[in-house]
């Protein structure tokens, strides 16, 4: 029994490491929402991408982007800490071919404690049809998600890890995020209620 | 002694335990994904002659997607491919069951990275990676009306970076590249 405890002494250090990080790690998987449920979209929607990075493959290809060339150095720095890119897109023929009920799977999630709604961004492509919700611990940022829903289009972009929207306007048209077209300079921050 | 040991592999087991499987026995999911392909839409793929896959290019890709510098997308030899050629691929408004059969297939070894679907016109792609040693596999899968491609090639870290930059065009640059045969 003895020998018990001294082992687990030694080892003490070692598995806290690992919990600590393992906690880490978690805080900002909370950030991940939960999109499969969207996949019954797919048989009616004339069109679907679903896109998803996770964390491996975004910290091994990060790497990659050489500090040398400019564009690649901003990726680089853009993609700093950034855990994961998911997106999911379902456009349609006609109006009104999905439902509020049909996507309220992520909407719901959006409501939770921990994410808030920031902005309502006028799209380009016209109407304040794009949503922008931060998930916060603190002054931290977890993730954000970007919802754009149009009568024929349903888009939700969730980005895991420290991210704002300055480092998102760089993401777009690339990684699978799509071109939002939002406007920073017309933003304007919604009462959070 | 014994004790230690055991207590030690124990604790060692439970923080590594997470990742050892995906250290043993891979399967092929290239074949894999041809299999579910030929039992779902009843279809038989055809081999690429010999004499055809020596002529093909050794696939030069990433400057095509964003300019730049000529790179080779895939190492020679590493790149395999099926056909399906005149051959009806209809899923009766199931693509997604299609989706969910490949994802189950495939998902105990390889990340899905890319899946687009266009139910009207039949035509979806499916791209999954993983892990091959210090490089990445990367497996795309392309269906249309009328036919179908399987191809799985090995990249480099830093080519996977260039293609990641945009996930979309990335099936077709491999398809692509892996298909054209050089004159």
């Amino acid at each position: 029994m003895k020998a018990l405890f001294r082992t687990l002494g030694k080892l003490a250090p070692v598995v806290l490491l690992l919990l600590l990080g393992t906690a880490v790690t978690t805080r900002a998987q909370g950030a991940k929402l939960q999109l499969d449920q969207l996949d019954s979209l797919t048989n009616k929607a004339s069109e679907t991408m679903d896109v998803r990075i996770d964390e491996r493959l975004m910290q091994t290809t990060a790497k990659f982007f050489s500090g040398k060339d400019p564009d690649d150095a901003q990726i680089r720095e853009v993609l700093k800490g950034v855990k994961g890119i998911y997106v999911k897109s379902f456009t349609f023929e006609k109006e009104g071919e999905f439902t509020s009920a049909e996507v309220d799977s992520v909407m719901s999630q959006l409501r939770g404690a921990n994410w808030s709604k920031i902005l309502s961004v006028k799209s380009k492509k016209g109407g304040d049809n794009v949503e922008v919700y931060l998930n916060l611990a603190g002054d931290l940022i977890n993730g954000l998600a970007v919802v754009s829903i149009d009568p024929k289009e349903f888009t939700v972009v969730n980005i895991v890890g420290p991210i704002d929207l300055e480092k998102l306007s760089k993401l777009e048209g690339q990684f699978g995020v799509p071109d939002l077209g939002i406007e920073k300079d017309k933003t304007k921050k919604k009462d959070q209620d | 002694m014994k004790t230690k040991l055991t207590i030690a592999g124990l604790l060692i087991a439970i923080a590594l335990g997470a990742r050892l499987p995906s250290v043993f026995a891979r399967g092929d999911g290239f074949n894999d994904a041809v299999k579910t392909i030929e039992k779902f839409y009843r279809v038989k793929h055809q081999n690429i002659p010999l004499l055809a896959r020596a002529g093909m290019k050794a696939v030069r890709t990433a400057a095509r997607i964003k300019g730049g510098t000529y790179k080779k997308l895939a190492e020679a030899g590493s790149v395999r491919v099926a056909f399906f050629e005149d051959q009806d691929f209809d899923s009766r408004g199931q693509i997604a069951s299609f989706k969910g059969a490949l994802n189950n297939t495939l998902i105990a070894e390889w990340s899905p990275l890319v899946q687009t679907l266009a139910p009207k016109s039949e035509e979806h792609t499916y791209i999954y990676l993983r892990e091959a040693g210090s490089k990445f596999s990367l497996l795309v899968v392309t269906i249309e009306r009328h036919e179908a491609v399987v191809v799985e090639a090995t990249v480099t870290p830093e080519v996977l970076a260039e293609l990641m930059k945009d996930p979309e065009g990335m099936g077709k640059a491999v398809t692509e590249d892996a298909t054209i045969i050089d004159n």
